[in-house]
């Protein structure tokens, strides 16, 4: 049995909401050792329900904080360490636990660590080898948005996505939860790969500067050429795409049910037209070349969804892909669950807790990728708050009971928030009567088999 | 200069979609050596636009030119058995290949992650897919869209009462490019510390599905699914104002009369909009007062006071706009690639600072063919005569 690749590896995880947090939940998946460092008047926000995550059953229960769904997923298989760094003796704890990790990461602003002395030069001093990853809103630096404070949900619109993304002569719009986030969370993993390699030839570290902004800007790198060597403002096309067409979704069989299709030739348009019945559509010349599908696309659009719209999506999906055309079904959280492929592929990943959590098991989605010789999992479930403090500081640090009993007594340490609340709850059946959820299934546990 | 963090890793890519090439891309912006293997009458992105100054040449597209930064390239006909066999000797030699064919495909040629290892235990394969390399969809059709619609997005982007919407562009096929980077700088670690060998399985819509976090865990700890927001504009969404949109947020260092005040709207300090249950119940009605304050501001007046007040704000910026922007420019974002055809061109270049190991732009993308001579000639020492005779067989 090959070990893990990070098996062996120790990582800081200073960092908070979604897009590092995720990156240490991945890195653990990897069998790296990943502590979680929240302040005791700081906990992570996605540890307050609501918008951030659901709680079980809609139950905060006693320890609210340790139960959001979200928080299951970014943090899994890590260890919990609540400390205030806001005191000098946090800071010193903080510098001893450096010098005996290989990753540090942290999404403070630009500003904070260097105040309190943690940034890459003095956490160097510590370790010279130290791989330390930053991850800002618009990076570290002297440009005139690095010391702006930001988050991806607002990001989106200035990193150019809302002006791409949107229906046809209507607004700018987003797409997706906090996109911009995920790209930082995997900047960051290639980042990591890539320093640890070094690291392993040279017996270098580095500092690893993420701004998020330029990620999202990125990725619309065909759009920013265009618009470099030939002025274009890029527009909105929904649906539809540059050199495909007919492009689309199109409603299925049943309420708010959707088939996507993507036709890329003649080929395939004339498989289309033939499973649609439409022989004078096959037949009309105009309709043989992508300009003339794209110039008449409302009209195509219209014939399709005729066809589509009694057919189940499933269905439909496997009938076009047996004729060689790109299609798949709009797929809600619930879908994904029952999904013959994902379930092959084990993505959605079953991940027991401890009794007296009274939590799981439960379904969190793993990684989208598999690696061969060494087949990865979830290795355990998010910490609750601090729960390692003690354990880390005693065993790890070596420091004596006594000491470590001072440091809860100062709350240097802590095992529960000192700040905080839980978001207020809303019934699903209300949720689902106020248009919030699309469905809900009382029943699900039993459903998943959980 | 110092290395870049890749220095010395030899890279074969294989990849004809964007996903694949971007990988590959990035793994060359931090210094690996790329090579591009394209069939000898080239790359399919070489077909696809944008086009320097709208003139669709082979060595005009900016989508491939941007896919390929930092690569050397060279023709290479895979369906022939000769070019087979050069793949193999090219593949003996190198640490990871990088490919985007459908699954079994490679294998049928001889040349999958089976083969290859044969003679080359340590190399690590990735293969980008729609659909990944196993299950009941993996021999299905992918497509941008499918990505999205199957990958949960879709489901809750747009508005109700219309159809499910995807992101502009192609963010499913970048998302599958970066992702399979990050999982294979991951194998690359372990082939370097632990000398093994492995294919990474990649599949674009599980990366569109990943970044569904709560969606996705509404369901196994509820039993909900969510849904696309109601019609109409709204706070936390592009909002107009004079001469464009902007997007707000609650929280981050402002306080609720930060933001009444940076509004110059003392009706969002009544009681009906004072905590966030509130707002949410009232949401139409704040919205409305939103957006008669900001009707006649602009947007770049509006983005440094919102920094002042410490508010979560973006702005709508527009593609020219990120082409000239400042903080990109800070953070050396643009670099100037010289190409052959093209000419001297600025382009999107550095993802992120590494300190150690800086991110350099060493060469635009390779015209077709480009370093055939150094690879076939110098590299694996044909003679001219034999790569005469190669070429006019079609196998370069």
């Amino acid at each position: 049995m090959t070990s893990l690749p990070l098996d062996g590896i120790r990582v800081l995880d200073s960092t908070y909401v979604f897009a590092l947090p995720y990156t240490g939940g991945q890195l653990a998946d990897l069998g790296a050792d990943v502590i979680k460092i929240e302040g005791p008047g700081r906990p992570d926000i996605t540890r307050g329900g609501g918008l951030y995550g659901t709680f079980p059953d809609n139950d905060p229960g006693e320890d609210w904080w340790n139960r959001p769904s979200t928080y299951q997923l970014l943090n899994r298989g890590k260890r919990s360490l609540a400390l205030d760094m806001s005191q000098e003796d946090g800071r010193e704890i903080f510098r001893e636990l450096v010098k005996v990790s290989d990753v540090v990461m942290e999404n403070f602003t630009p500003r904070v660590m260097r105040r309190w002395g943690l940034d890459y030069p003095n956490l160097r001093r510590l370790r010279p080898d130290i791989i330390m990853v930053s991850n800002t809103g618009y990076g570290h630096g002297d440009g005139p948005y690095s010391g702006y404070p930001a988050q991806a949900t607002t990001q989106e619109g200035t990193h150019g996505h809302c002006w791409v993304t949107g229906y046809p002569n209507d607004e700018p719009s987003k797409a997706g939860r906090s996109f911009v986030d995920f790209l930082s969370t995997w900047s960051a993993m290639l980042a990591i790969g890539a320093a640890l390699r070094y690291r392993n030839r040279t017996g270098k570290g580095q500092w690893v500067d993420i701004g998020m902004y330029q990620a999202g800007v990125m990725f619309l790198s065909e759009y920013l050429m265009d618009a470099i060597a030939n002025g274009r403002a890029g527009e909105r096309i929904g649906n539809r795409h540059p050199h495909r067409a007919p492009q689309g979704a199109y409603p299925a069989a049943g309420d708010d049910q959707w088939i996507t299709l993507s036709v890329g030739d003649n080929d395939e348009w004339q498989e289309l037209c033939r499973l649609m019945a439409r022989p004078d559509l096959a037949s009309d010349t105009q309709l043989s070349t992508l300009a003339g599908r794209q110039t008449h696309h409302d009209a195509i659009d219209d014939a399709i969804a005729q066809w589509t719209r009694q057919t189940d999506k499933y269905e439909l999906m496997h009938l076009l892909q047996a004729h060689g055309i790109a299609a798949g079904p709009v797929l809600s959280g619930r879908e994904v669950h029952f999904d013959p492929h994902y379930r092959s592929r084990n993505f959605l990943e079953r991940v027991e807790y401890p009794e007296e959590r009274g939590i799981g098991p439960r379904f969190l989605m793993g990684r989208p990728y598999s690696l061969s010789k060494t087949p990865l999992q979830i290795r355990g479930p998010a910490p609750t708050f601090g729960q390692d403090n003690i354990h880390l500081l005693e065993a790890l640090l070596g420091q004596p009971p006594a000491r470590v009993a001072a440091w809860a007594e100062q709350s240097i340490i802590s095992s529960i928030p000192t700040t905080g609340e839980p978001s207020p709850t809303l019934d699903p059946q209300e949720l689902v009567q106020r248009g919030q959820l699309a469905e809900w299934d009382p029943d699900y546990k039993a459903r998943l088999g959980i | 200069m110092a290395a870049g963090v890749f220095d010395g890793l030899k890279v074969l890519d294989l990849s004809e979609d964007v996903a694949g090439s971007f990988c590959a891309r990035l793994l060359a912006d931090y210094g690996a050596d790329v090579l591009k293997v394209e069939p000898p009458a080239g790359s399919a992105m070489r077909r696809v636009g944008p086009f320097y100054h709208d003139d669709p040449h082979p060595e005009k597209s900016l989508f491939f030119l941007i896919l390929n930064l930092n690569k050397k390239g060279i023709t290479l006909n895979l369906h022939t058995a000769a070019g087979q066999n050069i793949l193999h000797r090219l593949a003996a030699h190198v640490d990871l290949v990088i490919e985007s064919y459908r699954p079994g495909h490679l294998d049928n040629l001889g040349i999958g992650y089976a083969a290859l290892s044969a003679r080359n235990p340590r190399l690590v394969m990735t293969s980008i897919t729609p659909f990944g390399q196993s299950g009941p969809y993996r021999d299905y059709a992918g497509a941008e869209i499918v990505s999205y619609a199957m990958g949960m997005v879709m489901g809750i982007s747009g508005v109700q009462g219309r159809p499910p919407l995807k992101h502009g562009g192609f963010q499913a096929q970048y998302q599958g490019g970066l992702f399979a980077a990050g999982a294979t700088a991951m194998a690359l670690f372990a082939q370097d510390r632990q000398g093994v060998g492995q294919h990474v399985d990649v599949s674009i819509t599980e990366c569109v599905a990943s970044t569904m976090m709560a969606t996705q865990t509404i369901y196994p700890f509820l039993g909900g699914s969510q849904i696309r927001r109601p019609d109409g504009t709204m706070w936390e969404n592009p909002m107009p104002c004079k001469d464009g949109w902007i997007i707000v947020q609650a929280g981050g260092g402002a306080s609720w009369e930060d933001i009444a005040d940076f509004f110059q709207a003392p009706e969002l300090l009544e009681p009906r909009f004072a905590d966030r249950a509130q707002r949410v119940r009232n949401g139409p009605a704040m919205d409305a007062v939103v957006l008669d304050a900001i009707k006649d501001r602009e947007k770049w007046e509006l983005f440094p006071k919102a920094a002042e007040k410490r508010m979560l704000f973006g702005l709508v910026q527009t593609p020219l706009e990120l082409a000239e922007c400042p903080q990109l420019q800070s953070r050396d974002f643009y670099k100037d690639a010289e190409h052959p055809v093209i000419g001297r061109i600025k382009v999107p270049a550095e993802l992120f600072k590494m300190s150690a190991s800086p991110y350099q732009l060493r060469m635009a993308a390779p015209t077709l063919g480009q370093h055939n001579a150094e690879i076939y000639v110098d590299g694996l020492g044909y003679d001219p005569a034999t790569w005469a005779v190669m070429r006019q067989l079609d196998v370069v």
